[in-house]
């Protein structure tokens, strides 16, 4: 999930800063097997994929080709009963919809609606479909959705998200609707398919 | 410069003595069809019009000719038809409340701002507000106030570095702060210009002025109960940060009752019309609102609308409200507003869904299969019916 109101000044001295650090966007590579968002889940790419630095939240990370606001892969892994899906802007003033142990997985997609909605402030979002699907093999969920973005674009995402032992483990793929999403949905369907715990 | 002149003597003889009492003045005489003077108002209209190019693209405009034109009634009504026909309004699907004019008389109003307003009347004070500040050309003075001040301080900066001593520099921090103040000082007085020829309007239409400070006293309401709702300590609807752009909320109820007409009093405020030309887009506004996890401010909302009554889908969108907060509390007053919604409009489908879903949660799975069998066949081809299949038992078995 993009940060949208990151303030571009920081956006700029933050990269100044970290361009020469260890810690920047990293490569990963195609047929390298790599852990993702700080937790069990891992996925082997079949291509190369660009790992962004900014952590939309405590168990989450984000994975782009052209940048953020073009595709915008975001892995949730092992989010616990009680928290975001993203980190609050506020906790106390502007909270989030919380993932809870009485969370079903039909419910999924309208907790990432709701995210979507308070965290951007937007009122155009849609979910165009949810279908059962095995992920991390167990009944898991599938679901696609369409939002315009306070930047007036619309994109179109694909989500796949599974409970495993009352944690919450999801990939998401948002894109412009035009060119973006069609063009990079194959790659991320290839992702998911590679997905592990362990 | 006499209109403004005599339009600023107004603003203090009203502003200054607010205890008298006095009614807003009617406004100043029109010349229509304004064209831009001067270089910097004609690059300044050349970018909004650029700006309305590409919001008139926009996929966040609610494309309904009723509505819009519904809205510019309204307007032309407040303030007078050979006024309105400068304007193109544009709803935005945005739930924040909000509402902006652009000097080239480009005004948006946001779905958030309709769902907040409850009468024709409001609608025409917010119209009219927006309106105010495009008749006196607030914007095109603003950036000269703003390019000024900020020409002062870079003057000020360049001519405090070739004197580098202590108080010069305590001189020019001073000057910075006394600049921006003055900047945002400017910036409240205008919006308080804004709501006196708002009122000005409403005084000389058909409309009921007095409806204009009930805006503000609803808006209050709201961030009270959301800040309750939160934990959180109540708001200060008097303080006046040092950026703040608008006067605080109860100044403004406080000013925009006392300047309204008295005995327009008794006019109607057009509150059943609004409620008919907005009826279709309420439900999807409310909507928007209540999937913004702002728990106090959606069910204010939802109580303020239920005042004239409670219908199907407000029953419903409570619900959803309480789902989504999901603490076993919730859970058994949203199956109850389900229900509600259900006796009122056995049709309403997604309270079928809502309702087996809520069941579901709260370990009732005999009766949340029904609920969720009565929603698979009122809509077999439900975006979601395959994993609401998945969630039945097996035809045959008990459960």
């Amino acid at each position: 999930m993009k940060l949208r109101n990151a303030p571009v000044g920081l956006v700029i001295a933050a990269s100044l800063v970290i361009a020469s650090h260890a810690d920047a966007h990293k490569l990963r590579e195609k047929g390298v097997k790599v852990a993702v968002a700080d937790s069990a889940l891992s996925v082997t790419p079949t291509r190369d994929w660009n790992r962004l630095t900014g952590k939309p939240g405590k168990n989450a990370e984000t994975w782009t080709l052209d940048g953020g606001q073009l595709n915008d892969i975001t892995f949730y892994g092992a989010v616990p009963s009680g928290s975001p899906l993203v980190k609050e802007r506020s906790k106390k003033k502007e909270p989030l919809p919380k993932f809870t142990s009485k969370t079903l997985l039909v419910e999924i997609p309208e907790l990432l609606e709701g995210t979507y909605r308070a965290y951007k402030g937007i009122g155009l979002f849609r979910v165009v479909s949810i279908e059962p699907a095995s992920f991390l093999d167990q009944d898991g969920v599938r679901f696609t959705y369409e939002f315009t973005d306070t930047d007036g674009l619309t994109r179109k995402g694909e989500a796949t998200a599974a409970i495993v032992k009352g944690e919450l483990y999801m990939i998401t793929f948002d894109a412009p609707r035009l060119h973006y999403f069609d063009r990079s949905i194959g790659d991320f369907r290839a992702l998911v398919a590679s997905a592990k715990i362990g | 410069m006499i209109a403004r002149a005599a339009m600023t003597a107004c603003l203090m003889s009203a502003f200054a003595g607010a205890a008298s009492a006095q009614v807003a003045p009617v406004p100043p005489p029109y010349v229509s069809a304004y064209q831009p003077q001067g270089i910097d108002e004609i690059g300044l209209w050349r970018e909004y019009d650029e700006s309305e190019r590409r919001l008139a693209a926009s996929a966040l405009v609610v494309r309904d000719a009723k509505l819009t034109g519904y809205l510019k009634q309204v307007l032309c009504r407040t303030v007078g038809d050979d006024r309105c026909n400068a304007v193109r309004v544009y709803v935005i699907r945005e739930p924040i409340p909000n509402a902006s004019m652009a000097p080239n008389g480009t005004m948006r109003v946001h779905s958030g701002m309709l769902l907040r307003i409850r009468s024709e009347a409001e609608l025409g004070a917010l119209l009219g507000h927006e309106f105010g500040h495009y008749e006196q050309r607030h914007g095109l003075n603003k950036f000269k106030a703003r390019r000024t001040g900020t020409d002062i301080i870079a003057w000020a900066g360049l001519l405090a570095s070739m004197a580098s001593t202590y108080d010069t520099a305590r001189t020019y921090h001073d000057l910075k702060v006394s600049v921006y103040g003055d900047l945002f000082r400017y910036s409240r007085n205008l919006e308080r210009e804004a709501d006196l020829l708002s009122i000005g309007y409403l005084n000389s239409s058909t409309l009921k002025p007095q409806a204009a400070s009930r805006v503000w006293v609803n808006m209050m309401a709201e961030a009270e109960a959301s800040a309750r709702a939160k934990g959180l300590k109540k708001p200060n609807f008097e303080a006046i940060a040092f950026s703040a752009s608008h006067p605080p909320d109860a100044e403004r109820a406080a000013y925009l009752s006392a300047l309204a007409e008295p005995t327009a009093v008794t006019r109607d405020d057009g509150a059943a019309q609004y409620a008919e030309a907005l009826k279709d887009w309420l439900p999807i506004f409310l909507d928007d609102q209540i999937k913004l996890n702002d728990f106090g401010a959606s069910e204010f909302i939802i109580l303020s609308l239920a005042d004239s009554g409670w219908t199907a889908p407000l029953w419903l969108g409570r619900a959803e409200l309480y789902r989504a907060r999901g603490h076993p509390r919730d859970l058994v007053n949203a199956a109850d507003f389900y229900r509600s919604a259900l006796d009122l409009d056995p049709a309403l489908v997604t309270a079928y869904r809502g309702l087996g879903l809520a069941l579901m949660k709260m370990d009732q799975a005999s009766e949340a299969t029904v609920a969720l069998r009565r929603y698979l066949e009122l809509r077999p081809d439900a975006s979601d019916a395959g994993m609401i299949r998945m969630m039945l038992p097996k035809e045959g078995t008990s459960n």
